[in-house]
């Protein structure tokens, strides 16, 4: 783990070179050019608010109106493209760099770490997105219907009978902002890790780039990004609420909407974990990583 | 291009720039993908054949000296200079290099086709371990260097072949390597370029750098190389003196070639052949200035075409003709015995007579590459010729240059003379040959 942030570290230059790259790629390239890192999670907002919120009427909590559950999706839709982009191209950045690969000798490790900067760095695009809708439900008065949303806090016993509405959770703006580069970083190297292990084994089953599409699909709608919290506790008797226990990717995604919706710190239970997890995670995948690295320009 | 700092300072302490001990490369064949997965978390492996692509390599370079590899496609030279640069791993034995290695491998090696040539410059450089003062520092004379002009804005992926070359030698260049490992990348690009590369990497040697290179064209060898070592599936088969290496090699290859060829060219029907078939050929073949049969010659050096025939039919004025074709089509040359100064006309030949027909050159004046013999059989007798025997592209022979002082498709004989003045003197140098 620290071999691969050494190796980083010394090739920070080129690091910079490649997020600087992608970054222009994403914007330059487009005719919308920077525009889309605003447009894509709108459009997508639009579309599961439409189909979770208006067709199905998922219920947020008898109080929350439209526009408050928006914000919630949306915070949950900023982090989770990042997440899922950065994964998705992670696998098969050896792939397409195999040129660099095999015929100079390349810091490999620098690949899955440019495609992770890059997309936090999106991501960072679109959260003022979110903190101006968070601001302007603020000035407007309207911030009822966050009392009983999700949050940890509300996560009664397991059979999802009672529902704790916690403590009064309006949307508000705090100083818990600070936390947002610990959440960043925290999913930076949850991200780097799975993409130095997906990145590897997809050179020993080229098939891993097609799995992982559907994995993080999968993925995403067994977070709750699109609808409460209490469902997932309260379906069928409580009997798939394990699936919160065990997502890490959840954990973090609540926490942000902590610090960005609710102006609250973000919870320890939730957090603490997930930061421990993002450790484990990069200890492991940079380890597979380094342990194959000599034979990449033989298995490309 | 790459480079790499050495760690290793027991070969900086010496004089060698690079030492390989006992190296050899293996590269895994799976017969199935899935099986390279089960070996890396299952036990009982190895579930994979071995290919050793390079195997019990020693090389010692000494610092300042240019060293040749020549071989066969698929001989291993290409792996080597990849270990040598450091972009494989060796499966058994150790490289040492000591200084800044930069390497001009395969085309656009080290390139992001996306990028531009701009970035790209930048990409490598930051590759090859400089600061950003270096960069910019150095960056207006490398794109000097590589005269591509506006070109330099756009993705790499763009350019030609040429463009590619330019690029990559004026990256590799500018690096201020020790050792500098080339890959037959001087091949491609236009002449003017290649004088300067040339240049270049002259100066590059006078200043006591070590280059080592993997090159086809034996003229260059010759010229450049101290020590040229010829590898062969993979092992060192000769090393030494340039001179020596280079004819030993230039030996091996025509026999390779006449093994080779002679095997293509016993498919008789392989080729289209026509005619009514009076007089039948029974045999041809080429022999080289020693008389020996062979399908490999030198430029510069005699060669004979022999036709044996038998008839079957009583024939009025047959011709027997030869037309030489470069492998692209190219048709290069067409004679036949009738067509000269002195011609040997036949009036007839009767049924049941036997013969030899012989075209001798004495000197092959084509230069390297592969070519195509058809010969030709007409009946002259009416108005226009009808084929009695035609046999297209009959037999394939290659021709190798190993002296490489012309380029092109034919060797013209020349004389030169300069005539130098200055002042009231006149000074006039010639060469006749």
């Amino acid at each position: 783990m620290f071999g691969t942030l050494r190796d980083l570290y010394a090739h920070r230059r080129l690091l910079r070179e490649f997020v600087v790259r992608d970054l222009k790629a994403r914007y330059v390239g487009s005719s919308m050019g920077f525009f889309w890192s605003v447009v894509f999670p709108l459009l997508n907002l639009a579309v599961y608010f439409f189909v979770f919120r208006l067709i199905m009427e998922v219920r947020f909590g008898d109080k929350m109106s439209p526009e408050a559950s928006a914000m919630w999706m949306l915070a949950g839709i900023t982090v989770w493209t990042a997440f899922a982009e950065t994964i998705s191209r992670s696998t098969n950045c050896l792939v397409e760099n195999s040129n660099l690969i095999q015929k100079v000798v390349f810091p490999s490790e620098v690949l899955p770490a440019f495609l992770t900067v890059s997309s936090l760095i999106n991501m960072m695009i679109g959260i003022p997105l979110v903190l101006l809708g968070v601001g302007f439900f603020i000035l407007r008065g309207d911030t009822a219907g966050f009392v009983e949303t999700a949050s940890l806090a509300s996560i009664g016993p397991l059979d999802g009978q009672i529902i704790d509405p916690g403590p009064d959770r309006t949307l508000r703006w705090g100083v818990s902002m600070i936390c947002l580069p610990v959440l960043m970083l925290g999913q930076g190297v949850f991200t780097l890790g799975l993409g130095y292990f997906l990145s590897t084994l997809n050179l020993f089953l080229r098939d891993t780039y097609h799995l992982v599409g559907v994995m993080v699909t999968f993925w995403m709608f067994g977070t709750p990004i699109f609808y409460p919290v209490q469902l997932v506790e309260q379906a069928r008797g409580g009997q798939f609420a394990f699936i919160l226990d065990v997502n890490p990717m959840h954990w973090l995604i609540e926490s942000y909407r902590e610090v960005l919706l609710f102006g609250s710190w973000p919870q320890l239970e939730l957090i603490g974990p997930f930061l421990l997890v993002a450790v484990g995670t990069f200890a492991l995948g940079s380890a597979f990583f380094r342990s194959q690295k000599a034979r990449f320009p033989d298995l490309l | 291009m790459s480079a790499k700092k050495s760690t290793h300072t027991d070969a900086e302490r010496s004089t060698s720039a690079v030492v390989a001990k006992d190296v050899g490369k293996a590269y895994e064949i799976y017969d199935k993908p899935i099986h390279r997965l089960y070996d890396l978390i299952l036990p009982g492996g190895p579930r994979c054949r071995h290919f050793w692509a390079v195997r019990n390599v020693y090389l010692d370079v000494p610092h300042g000296s240019t060293v040749g590899i020549v071989g066969e496609n698929g001989a291993g030279k290409s792996t080597l200079l990849k270990l040598l640069t450091g972009v494989t791993q060796p499966t058994t034995g150790t490289i040492q290099t000591s200084g800044r290695v930069a390497s001009l491998l395969e085309l656009g090696a080290g390139f992001h086709p996306e990028f531009s040539g701009r970035d790209n410059i930048f990409l490598n450089c930051s590759i090859l371990g400089m600061s950003e003062e270096e960069i910019e520092e150095r960056f207006e004379s490398i794109v000097t260097f590589s005269e591509l002009g506006e070109f330099i804005d756009r993705p790499v992926k763009t350019y030609s072949s040429g463009m590619y070359v330019r690029l990559g030698f004026s990256v590799a260049s500018s690096v201020d390597p020790d050792i500098l490992l080339i890959d037959e990348a001087l091949s491609v690009g236009d002449e003017h370029f290649k004088s300067k590369c040339v240049n270049w990497l002259n100066e590059f040697r006078e200043q006591g750098k070590t280059t080592i290179f993997v090159s086809h064209d034996l003229g260059a060898v010759r010229s450049m190389c101290q020590h040229v070592v010829m590898l062969d599936r993979g092992e060192i088969i000769e090393q030494g003196d340039a001179e020596t290496v280079a004819d030993a090699y230039l030996k091996r290859m025509k026999e390779r070639g006449n093994e080779r060829l002679s095997m293509m060219n016993r498919g008789e029907t392989e080729y289209p052949c026509w005619g009514t078939g009076e007089i039948e050929i029974t045999a041809m073949g080429m022999f080289d200035a020693a008389d020996e049969a062979a399908h490999v010659f030198e430029t510069g050096k005699a060669f004979v075409v022999r036709l044996e025939y038998k008839a079957l039919l009583d024939t009025q004025r047959p011709v027997f003709g030869l037309g030489i074709y470069r492998s692209d089509g190219t048709y290069v040359n067409g004679s036949n015995h009738n067509w000269r100064d002195t011609p040997i006309e036949i009036e007839e030949i009767r049924a049941g007579e036997e013969g030899t027909v012989e075209m001798s050159f004495d000197s092959m004046p084509l230069l390297g590459g592969q070519y195509y013999l058809t010969t030709f059989l007409y009946d002259h007798s009416k108005a226009s010729p009808t084929a009695i025997d035609h046999r297209e592209h009959a037999l394939t022979f290659e021709v190798i240059d190993g002296a490489q002082h012309q380029h092109g498709l034919l060797y013209l004989p020349t004389r030169w003379r300069m005539e130098r003045r200055e002042g009231g003197e006149v000074s006039t140098t010639e060469s006749l040959s």
